[in-house]
């Protein structure tokens, strides 16, 4: 369904406008939703207070998957790149792997086991010299675009002014 | 059960059972231990057959490729290390696979992948064309409401259609 609106005209205008209202849809359940991510109109504010300042935000991903780990990693530092975020660091930290040993038989049979493991990659990425508005702005985007199967965790070490006591 | 026999002279029982135990010579004792058949490693494997059997490609790799040359059905985040919900995660995704084998009875090609981000479950199913289109979407519908109401999250289901089974090979 379209609409066509106005067209660029001279000043004698007769021109036909043809709108098609449509159908406002009534969500019936609240979880059906079309969107994913509704977005609100994000306002921006200026304000007085001066803006948080971030030495460090290291951002740890892990996941099952280092083929994953790896493409997020090149899309993670392309977006700081384009915003002119400083990266510090990218590196690997040794992966863990976490092992089970459970019987491999319902019932008797315990010289018979079976062996499970659970690999955990990790990726960190360490950006730095960054304002709070520019390290939320960066997160924000970064985690709305996690893949599933990946957990992020972000350490965040502020810098604040030296606390004078003498009056 | 285990049984260790401690031959001196019998060899013609040893060279019969040698396949299936295994024995130390020294001191010119021969023992033999037999131990009952479950040695073999049967999870998610389908044997080998007369040649008949069509196989999908997520059926005939053993689950040892799994990473390697398989991937994973089910992608969460609760298996990783320093993350909780294994279990909840586990029991919300077998209801789901049960229920997508029900309303979808005899169309699933291949198993369900479930994924999840965030707050979302995605579904992702690779269908048959046994019904008509509008019965489908019916059936999508239908399951994303319920299974939405259900677990209190938005459900999403991404349904591929094929005309048959991709089969990877026969055994």
């Amino acid at each position: 369904m379209y609409f066509q609106g106005p067209k660029p005209c001279l000043s004698h205008t007769k021109y036909n406008v043809t709108r098609c209202h449509l159908p406002l849809k009534a969500s019936t359940s609240y979880f059906h939703t079309a969107t994913v991510f509704k977005s609100t109109p994000s306002l921006i504010t200026v304000t007085e207070e001066p803006d948080t300042l971030f030495q460090k935000v290291s951002i740890l991903v892990k996941c099952h998957d280092r083929a994953v780990l790896d493409s997020y990693e090149l899309f993670a530092t392309m977006a700081a790149n384009e915003l002119g975020i400083t990266i510090s660091k990218v590196y690997e930290p040794p992966k863990a792997i976490d092992r089970l040993t459970l019987l491999k038989s319902i019932h008797i049979f315990k010289k018979h086991r079976v062996q499970y493991e659970m690999r955990t990659h990790y990726r960190c990425i360490e950006l730095s010299h960054l304002t709070g508005c520019t390290a939320q702005a960066y997160l924000e985007y970064v985690q709305r675009n996690l893949p599933e199967g990946v957990a992020m965790e972000v350490t965040k070490v502020q810098s604040t002014a030296l606390l004078t006591y003498s009056k | 059960m285990a049984a260790s026999l401690r031959n001196a002279g019998i060899t013609g029982l040893l060279s019969a059972l040698a396949r299936t135990g295994s024995f130390c010579s020294s001191t010119g004792y021969r023992s033999l231990h037999v131990t009952a058949v479950c040695c073999k490693n049967r999870a998610a494997r389908i044997r080998v057959g007369k040649g008949d059997n069509p196989l999908v490609y997520e059926q005939a790799i053993h689950p040892h490729h799994i990473g390697h040359r398989k991937g994973w059905l089910s992608q969460n985040t609760s298996n990783l290390r320093g993350e909780d919900g294994a279990a909840q995660r586990t029991v919300e995704d077998m209801f789901i696979r049960k229920f997508m084998f029900g309303t979808f009875h005899g169309c699933l090609a291949n198993e369900i992948v479930i994924k999840r981000r965030g707050n979302l479950l995605v579904v992702c199913a690779l269908v048959l064309q046994r019904f008509s289109p509008l019965r489908f979407y019916f059936l999508i519908g239908y399951s994303e409401s319920l299974l939405s109401h259900f677990y209190k999250c938005p459900v999403k289901l991404e349904i591929q259609t094929l005309q048959q089974k991709a089969v990877y090979k026969y055994l």
